[in-house]
């Protein structure tokens, strides 16, 4: 019986060991000796890259290359990494695909660039910054340094991240889910802005679209100053807002402006012609 | 006062003695500051000049870089071709960061030295730097060209959608330009389309 299934298995990784020979992949592993804080720099224009906290001291890098249209390049110079995946003459969106999976210290400072695949960093506590055009950009349980994001047409979904956080966007949709910081800033064209969460303490929080619709759900409970505002669209809010003095005249339905609780946290919302709801968590 | 509340105070007017205090104690913000100084001096000299101090690039490619923004040479290996091809498209760079510091100072600084005018008798004039901007634009198709047709053509939405934020952004400050908010928006406008510039140059300079 056992050997039955000890050949079957062998069978199997034989297969796909020949499937991804026949397909011309090749996998690579790296493995770097670091100080604290270091910097890794990973700029992979078609595939994903996935970052992971590691154990301290160590970056891992397992990268799969679709094809021998595409090179790894990696330099390492006192405490910083940089990896590229290097094209050549004729690579395509298809034979230039390489896979990245990544384990570096919790500490370490990454800037991440993908143009077609998904991006993600997890458990970081340095700076994290990433810019992708088409691919899907999620960051999570990241908090203590800066998390920068740029994109073209990318989703991009933050959750559990804390820290000083900017976003641009032209059309992918940007959702946040328990996101705090000093700063929270929004700027997106026609993507979405969806915020749940509790807008922490003593934050701003600044979501800005030309047509893309914002939402923020917050709890009851929330501590925070509103102004909102769409030229154009429709302006909404669950809650009952204790009025303050708009800096602007505003016509009915198209701002308001109110503070909840202690006002700690700044909220501003505004659009030229996406709709804005401020709606309430229900528990 | 932490650096966070100094930038965002930072255009407001006259140092405050709590700004002062806290320009002596932090480096990053009083770097950022002569930077931000310099920019501006030598950005007057955009409106009698079509080629500004290369201070200003010096300045700007500095900011930039502390940004993130832009960043170091990548380290794979370069033909001279690959290495042509960058310097050819470099100046899309700050010509983009340009575009976004002139939209600043123009509503922090809307008049010349001296001139007490009120902000709404300059709002009323066209941008003059609208034919810049489209000349740019046809710049940036151009770099983008060698992509395949679904790529540019997605490049020409986005640029279309970053001007139309813009438009849209200066018709409002028309309406009201004063208000502060809408300020804000052109800057996000501008800096979506600088966003579009720094990614074309990326993605040509990886290749």
């Amino acid at each position: 019986m056992c050997t039955r299934d000890c050949a079957a298995k062998l069978i199997t990784v034989m297969a796909l060991a020949g499937v991804a020979f026949a397909a011309g992949e090749v996998r690579k592993d790296l493995h770097f000796k670091v100080g604290k804080r270091p910097v890794i720099s990973i700029n992979n224009p078609y595939g994903p890259v996935l970052v992971r906290a590691g154990a301290p001291h160590q970056v891992v890098v397992t990268a799969i290359l679709h094809s021998d249209k595409v090179e790894l390049d990696q330099s390492k110079s006192h405490n910083r990494i940089d990896i590229v995946s290097h094209l050549l003459s004729g690579a395509d969106k298809n034979s230039g695909v390489v896979e990245y999976e990544i384990q570096v210290p919790s500490d370490a400072n990454v800037t991440l660039h993908s143009d077609t695949g998904r991006i993600h960093a997890e458990k970081l506590h340095g700076d994290v910054t990433v810019a992708g055009s088409d691919g899907p950009i999620d960051v999570t349980d990241c908090g203590g340094g800066h998390v920068h994001v740029r994109t073209l047409n990318g989703n991009v979904s933050l959750n559990n991240v804390h820290g000083h956080i900017e976003i641009m966007s032209m059309g992918g949709d940007v959702l946040m889910n328990e996101v705090t910081g000093t700063l929270v800033a929004v700027n997106s064209n026609s993507g979405k802005i969806r915020y749940a969460g509790d807008f922490g303490d003593e934050g701003e929080y600044d979501f800005t679209s030309h047509t893309g619709d914002i939402e923020a759900i917050a709890p009851a409970l929330a501590s925070i100053d509103v102004l909102a505002r769409s030229d154009q669209g429709r302006v909404d809010s669950d809650f009952s807002l204790e009025p303050k003095h708009t800096p602007f005249y505003a016509k009915g339905g198209s701002a308001f402006a109110g503070t909840l609780g202690k006002a700690a946290s700044s909220v501003k919302l505004f659009s030229f012609s996406g709709k804005i709801h401020l709606k309430k968590r229900q528990n | 006062m932490n650096c966070v509340e100094f930038e965002r105070v930072l255009l407001e007017g006259e140092q405050t003695p709590e700004q002062r205090a806290h320009l002596n104690s932090c480096s990053a913000c009083s770097n950022l500051l002569s930077d931000l100084q310099l920019i501006s001096n030598q950005a007057k000299l955009l409106l009698a000049s079509d080629e500004p101090s290369p201070a200003v690039w010096n300045a700007l490619e500095s900011r930039l870089r502390r940004e993130g923004i832009i960043r170091r040479a990548e380290p794979s290996r370069r033909s001279f071709g690959d290495l042509f091809w960058r310097w050819r498209t470099a100046w899309l760079v700050p010509v983009a960061a340009a575009l976004v510091i002139v939209g600043v100072l123009r509503l922090h600084h809307p008049a010349a030295a001296g001139d007490n005018a009120p902000i709404a008798k300059q709002s009323v004039a066209p941008p003059p730097v609208a034919a810049a901007v489209l000349s740019d634009d046809q710049q940036l198709l151009k770099t983008v060209a060698s992509r395949p047709p679904a790529q540019r053509a997605r490049y020409r939405t986005e640029l279309d959608d970053a001007n139309a934020f813009i438009r849209d952004a200066q018709d409002a400050i028309r309406n009201d330009p004063n208000d502060v908010y809408r300020q804000q928006m052109l800057i996000n406008a501008y800096e979506q389309k600088e966003m579009l510039y720094q990614l074309a140059v990326d993605h040509v300079s990886e290749q």
